[in-house]
């Protein structure tokens, strides 16, 4: 065992020293991850409009006339939509929030500084909760706008105002606070009837304590199909362009110790075929879990990379390097020199990455080349990392591309070993 | 195997497709001794050497070191060997790549440390063992290459052209290392293309050829009975004459009896003219 730790000690201390094998296997997979994962980024950022879906319930004017302007405003994205339909899109990760305007928010708009105010139910992620808080400060925006019209139109506002009046004076509230509101609806009519231009509300009493409208939030269960941001597709390329790279370096390192001679010299030491095998094995594994680590931590403290599950994470990223450490020792058998090595490595992994989604997301590719990327173990293995950060998979799901990656390495692994000439 | 004897080659050969490299050679080295493999290049040295050491397995007949199959990794760990290809890790430090050597032998710890320090001494490079062996001049590497073949106290080392590509202060070094071996009591083969390093340094010499052993002998047995007449080369009156002759201080009293002598030289019979004698062409062909 310790003579396969000093192989694994030695091989990992060459990958240090060659500089450019350290830049393809750690900065390289980080500069695609990143770089890419800004670009989709900043496709998002063109439209700094929240995406929300909007069920009028109620089917007013007044209803009506709030879905106009929430539609107008720069800052929603209104999707119509049933309640049902609103809640999935949000429950998908489709819209950011699901506005509902109940039966009753007409009527409830016409009422001035007093009565139930219209309510707006706010269906969220309870994760998203800066966003809530937003969407309710911009609710509010408009609701003042609406009020703001109202107020410019004072034709439109006197006969509000004189509806409310008979409300007030219809209503079961005690005698006293009925009375107020009273005086302070027709004084603000009286005001209205020789300034028929002023605006904003105002109002004392009573009015003071009124609210233009009632938010009701809620939580929305969410149910994952869907990355939270780019970078949760490209960080799955980048540990695989990773661990390639990690391989293909180890590849034609263990090519080039047979070339250039160290080869003979370990195996004139007293360890067998196996021990030394076990240890280049071994270093490609550490490397490559090195690199895993290291771009997963990166993802999760700078970019929002956070997996659904922790087991399955490492199952995914153990079961990709099992893959790899494999593909490198076919490699290093199939090339006789480091240039043949690198040529055929090269050849048959790029076509490998494309299909398997390396370079393309695998959401977006055409579905004939997405059906033959499942030769690739690249899919499978950026399968096995989305399947644990944001596709949800359950322990039975994860098991098919594991699976796949293991075999793959261990046929590759039995392959490589067989026609790896040490001599 | 006879007494005395502790590695013997018996009747190996090896083939590669259609070529013999190794044709039924048999041979066996005495404990204590240099042995040195003389022949040009591709006359089956190095595939000799690597079917000594187990690397390959022969086609026919055995190679047995004091009672083991070199094949055998407990019985490889007791020899030692300086390959004519370099074999050193160029990114990593002399100490580095020793230490790393060391522990594939089981070494560790404080013994490690010692052999290490010990074997860069050896070879005059402790100087310099933090020093990545790339930046070496090619007679360092060629002495790091000795230090990782002594690392792990070897019985015997088979040293494969060891002084090719090396400048002169280096390979005077090499020999002055082998020397000291020899005086520890060390058994060497040594591998050579350079009649000259044979005569310095081996006490017996098998010539080879084509894969096959054409002679074997202490070095002034094979001079006696295979390098001819010492030649004796005369100039008098102007001419130059040319005597092969057993007695050649007889020769040269009754030329002088005959004639002024303005000058002669006398050459001794070499291992060149050996192999010449024995194959027609010349090391170097």
């Amino acid at each position: 065992m310790s003579a396969i730790l000093a192989l694994a000690a030695k091989d990992l201390r060459l990958l240090i020293r060659v500089k450019s094998g350290l830049f393809f296997a750690f900065v390289w997979p980080l500069v695609i991850a990143i770089l890419f994962g800004a670009v989709f980024s900043s496709g998002d950022s063109g439209s700094r409009r929240m995406a929300v879906a909007l069920a009028d319930e109620d089917q007013s004017a007044g209803s009506r006339d709030f879905a106009a302007l929430l539609a107008k405003s720069a800052d929603f994205n209104v999707r119509p939509a049933s309640r049902a339909e609103a809640i999935g899109l949000v429950r998908k990760r489709q819209e950011a929030a699901a506005l509902i305007l109940p039966k009753g928010f007409g009527e409830a708009s016409q009422q001035m500084f007093h009565g139930t105010p219209p309510k707006v139910e706010v269906w969220i992620d309870p994760s998203r909760q800066a966003e809530g808080a937003m969407i309710q400060g911009l609710l509010f925006q408009i609701v003042m706008k609406g009020f703001q019209k109202k107020m410019a139109d004072t034709g439109a506002m006197r006969a509000s105002l004189r509806q409310s009046i008979e409300d007030v004076e219809r209503s079961k509230a005690p005698a006293d606070q009925r009375a107020s509101t009273g005086r302070f609806l027709e004084s603000m009519d009286r005001a209205l009837s020789e300034m028929p231009a002023a605006s904003g509300p105002g109002g004392g009493g009573q009015g003071a304590q009124w609210e233009p409208l009632s938010i009701e939030q809620h939580d929305v269960a969410i149910q994952q199909e869907g990355p939270r941001n780019p970078f949760e597709i490209t960080f799955p390329q980048g540990l695989l362009w990773g661990v390639l790279g990690c391989a293909m370096a180890f590849a034609i390192g263990f090519v080039s110790e047979r070339t250039h001679g160290t080869l003979f010299r370990l195996q004139m030491a007293p360890i067998g075929r196996v021990q030394l095998l076990a240890g280049k094995a071994l270093a490609c594994a550490v490397a490559c879990l090195a690199i895993e680590a290291t771009l997963l931590a990166i993802g999760r403290l700078g970019f929002h990379v956070v997996p659904h599950s922790w087991a399955l994470l490492v199952l995914a990223g153990v079961s990709t390097v099992a893959a790899f450490v494999g593909v490198m020792m076919l490699i290093a058998g199939l090339g006789k020199t480091e240039q043949a090595a690198a040529g055929v490595g090269w050849a048959v992994m790029m076509p490998l990455a494309m299909f398997g989604g390396g370079m393309v997301p695998l959401a977006f590719m055409p579905r004939w080349m997405a059906q033959a990327g499942v030769i690739s173990p690249v899919r499978w293995g950026i399968l096995a990392f989305e399947g644990a950060l944001w596709r949800g998979f359950s322990f039975q799901e994860m098991l098919l591309p594991c699976a796949i990656l293991l075999a793959t390495g261990v046929v590759c692994f039995a392959i490589g070993t067989r026609t790896l000439r040490l001599t | 195997m006879p007494d005395g004897t502790f590695f013997s080659l018996r009747q190996v050969t090896k083939r590669f497709g259609t070529l013999t490299a190794v044709d039924g050679l048999s041979l066996e080295v005495q404990r204590g001794e240099i042995f040195g493999l003389l022949g040009p290049n591709g006359a089956g040295k190095t595939t000799l050497i690597h079917c000594a050491i187990g690397l390959l397995e022969p086609d026919g007949g055995e190679v047995v070191l004091s009672g083991g199959n070199p094949r055998e990794p407990q019985v490889r760990a007791r020899m030692g060997i300086a390959p004519q290809v370099l074999s050193l890790y160029e990114l990593l430090s002399a100490e580095e790549n020793l230490s790393f050597l060391g522990k594939l032998y089981g070494m560790e710890g404080r013994r490690l440390a010692e052999r290490v320090a010990w074997a860069l001494a050896f070879v005059g490079l402790e100087s310099r063992r933090r020093d990545a062996v790339k930046n070496y001049s090619g007679g360092m590497q060629r002495r790091l290459n000795l230090a990782a073949a002594l690392l792990h106290d070897p019985e015997i080392l088979l040293l494969d052209e060891p002084t090719v590509g090396v400048d002169p202060q280096s390979r005077n070094s090499i020999f002055e290392n082998i020397l000291a071996l020899k005086r520890e009591g060390r058994t060497i083969v040594y591998t050579t293309h350079y009649m000259e390093e044979a005569e310095r340094l081996c006490d017996r010499v098998g010539i080879v050829d084509h894969g096959r052993l054409l002679s074997l002998d202490t070095v002034q047995s094979l001079l006696a009975s295979q390098g001819g007449l010492p030649r004796l080369v005369v100039e008098t009156g102007g001419r130059e004459i040319e005597l092969f002759s057993a007695d050649p201080l007889g020769e040269l009293n009754r030329l002088a009896a005959t004639a002024p002598i303005d000058r002669f030289r006398l050459e001794q019979p070499t291992l060149e003219q050996v192999f010449l004698n024995l194959t027609g062409r010349t090391l170097r062909d």
